[in-house]
């Protein structure tokens, strides 16, 4: 019996420990991005000022102009799918992936984090694998889960997700909501938003 | 106390032991190897890590600060230890499954003394889980706990499984605190402890339907199950298969029954191919006699000679009406066996040589185990009347060829001698060298408890103390 208090005793703390690493503050988003993030800028510490000010991913397009800064360097391998952006009807928000494509095309990966945004069913956060301009894979680092959130959450995933998902052929955050899971997937596309404004 | 002594000796010098007294073994058996604790330590690391692993997917699945609101946090820990119970309730099954193996490594009453601590951190856990997701799942959704219940109750699939799972395992949680134990009949205790196997079944189905680590398929969801069936495959090779070989090889049957004294009997078994049988004094088996009354009762006996080749033998107390049949035993009656089982043996010894202390009847494991001990162990045998000693003829035989000192010391516990003899001191004067010894204990609980308590305050560390229980 002594055994047994010791070790209820040992989980509750274990457990308690487990979720107090998780949730704590110190390791919120934005703090885990700086680490990321900095990669991207060794290349050419000047492109990111610019971003900065294209960050508002409201305004389509204040993005639409920056295409001029190609500075020549070999156009990454997917100019179909950049000159379809700017044109698409119903880009709202995603130019910023196009115009970025001046950057040479290293090849290097980087992992760039979204904000985190909570709706009525849980906590939304997106994570996007960038190689040079494009977005090569996107992970939902959290999606809302329990009962039957995790159905929906599955679905999100499944659409959005992975590399050959919603985000990856599209390269923006217009993606098609997913039936059932509305303020999911537009947390999602919230979270993808500033994942890729960080990004490029 | 209950019998006079002269009839009682009377009987007992008329009837006891047709073979004289003496073994039938042609040459003593060998004394065993030690095992020593490498098993046991290499199960409690696995344990360990499969707990650690069991927690790993929510680790790696949870992204660092995402647990901002409470109800996450709640919900996070509610997940946890739904895990947690998860695996610990497959450990459970796993511990009663009698796999040979684990009986080997483990034994039966240390997997039972274990199967208890879990039982108890189970239960707990499993309530723990249950109630940090309502908290958390109802503060999700903005409503109070018990209309939580109603909407996983009533939306969820799986649920209501997972709610009737929880109750049994409550149920049979609650029936094994040890008060409310020793107030149930035993069969009662059994049938409602055996339901927990439901609790396996039931609980099934939520874990993959709800499970946030479990529900998509993958590594985890694909290593969880395929830890369910390992655990079910474990339970059927060491509750059925092996039992199954074990009978239709040895082929058990009662040869005779011998009155040892007015309450104690001898059943001698005979079958087929006894050399074979890898037995050590002091193991136990779970027996079935099959004969119409009784074939249900499953009864733990020690055995009470060493393997021989030829017989083995139970010596029984007849207590109450679970014993009673067994005087009327017809020669030829079958007997199905489970065991070997226990780890009350020549084997587990820790230190070359031993000290035995038997109470009456827990003299039969003692009786078999001395066949097989190392020359120079110490016998002390405590019984409230002389009619009480059995198989005093046998001892004395072993003393002689097995080079073994026997203390008898009859009294009442009160007794100024008995006394005497069982406090530290006492047992420090008999066996100067005690505390280097292993001192292997089997008898009435009180006599067990007041010698723990000597034999500790007379410097025996705890791992060198073997206890023979049959279950808690």
């Amino acid at each position: 019996m002594r055994r047994a208090f010791l070790a209820i005793t040992g989980l509750a703390a274990s457990t308690t420990a487990l979720v107090v690493f998780k949730g704590s503050p110190s390791a919120t988003p934005v703090a885990q991005n700086l680490p990321t993030a900095q990669p991207v800028n060794p290349s050419g510490p000047g492109t990111d000022p610019s971003a900065a000010p294209d960050a508002p991913g409201t305004d389509p397009e204040a993005g639409a102009p920056t295409p001029s800064t190609s500075a020549g360097a070999p156009v990454s391998p997917k100019p179909g799918k950049t000159t379809a952006r700017p044109s698409g009807t119903k880009a709202t928000t995603k130019p910023p992936s196009a115009p970025r494509t001046t950057k040479a095309p290293q090849s290097t990966t980087r992992r760039v984090t979204g904000n985190g945004f909570d709706n009525e069913y849980g906590y939304v956060q997106v994570q996007i694998v960038v190689s040079g301009t494009r977005i090569i894979e996107a992970v939902a680092l959290s999606l809302p889960s329990g009962g039957e959130s995790d159905i929906h959450s599955g679905d999100v995933s499944n659409r959005y997700d992975g590399k050959g998902g919603e985000v990856v052929q599209k390269q923006n955050a217009n993606l098609n909501t997913v039936s059932g899971a509305t303020e999911t997937s537009n947390s999602y596309k919230q979270s993808l938003r500033s994942a890729i404004e960080q990004a490029f | 106390m209950t019998y006079p002594h002269t009839h009682a000796a009377g009987r007992r010098t008329g009837t006891s032991s047709r073979h004289g007294g003496r073994s039938a073994a042609p040459v003593p058996p060998q004394v065993p190897e030690r095992r020593g604790p490498g098993g046991r330590r290499l199960l409690g690391v696995l344990l360990l890590v499969g707990l650690v692993a069991s927690v790993l997917p929510w680790w790696l699945g949870t992204p660092a600060g995402s647990l901002r609101s409470t109800a996450a946090t709640v919900t996070a820990a509610g997940r946890i230890t739904g895990l947690i119970a998860g695996y610990l309730l497959l450990v459970q099954v796993l511990m009663m499954s009698r796999l040979p193996v684990l009986e080997r490594w483990i034994g039966g009453e240390q997997m039972a003394r274990w199967h208890r601590d879990v039982g108890a951190t189970l239960l707990i856990t499993v309530l723990a889980h249950m109630s940090l997701i309502l908290v958390g799942y109802a503060d999700l959704r903005n409503q109070s706990v018990v209309a939580e219940v109603g909407t996983l109750l009533g939306d969820y699939e799986d649920m209501v499984s997972a709610f009737v799972a929880t109750g049994i395992m409550m149920t049979v949680g609650f029936s094994s605190i040890r008060a409310i134990r020793r107030a149930l009949p035993y069969e009662l205790w059994h049938t409602l402890h055996l339901s927990s196997y439901l609790v396996l079944l039931l609980g099934f189905g939520h874990q993959f339907t709800h499970g946030a680590q479990l529900y998509k398929p993958g590594p985890v969801r694909t290593g969880w199950i395929a830890l369910y069936l390992l655990v079910v495959a474990a339970l059927l090779w060491g509750r059925v298969i092996a039992p199954l070989a074990f009978n239709l090889r040895y082929r058990l049957r009662v040869a005779d029954v011998v009155a040892e004294s007015p309450d104690t009997i001898s059943i001698y078994l005979t079958g087929e191919r006894l050399g074979q049988l890898a037995m050590l004094g002091g193991q136990y088996f779970r027996w079935r006699f099959l004969t119409r009354g009784s074939w249900w009762h499953s009864r733990p006996f020690s055995v009470s000679a060493a393997t021989n080749g030829r017989w083995l033998r139970l010596t029984v107390k007849i207590v109450g009406r679970h014993t009673a049949d067994l005087r009327n035993l017809e020669p030829g009656t079958r007997v199905w066996a489970e065991g070997p089982s226990g780890t009350f043996t020549a084997a587990h010894r820790v230190r070359e040589r031993t000290l035995l202390i038997a109470g009456g009847s827990g003299i039969t494991p003692i009786r078999a185990m001395l066949e097989e001990l190392p020359p120079g162990a110490a016998l002390i045998y405590r019984a409230s009347t002389p009619a009480d000693v059995l198989l005093s003829r046998e001892l004395d035989w072993l003393a002689q060829e097995r080079d073994t000192s026997v203390w008898y010391v009859i009294g009442s516990r009160n007794d100024p001698g008995p006394r005497q003899v069982m406090s530290p001191d006492g047992l420090r004067q008999l066996v100067p060298d005690v505390a280097r010894r292993d001192v292997y204990l089997c008898g009435p609980p009180g006599l067990v408890e007041q010698s723990v308590r000597a034999l500790r305050r007379a410097g025996v560390p705890r791992r060198q103390i073997h206890l023979a229980t049959f279950e808690l």
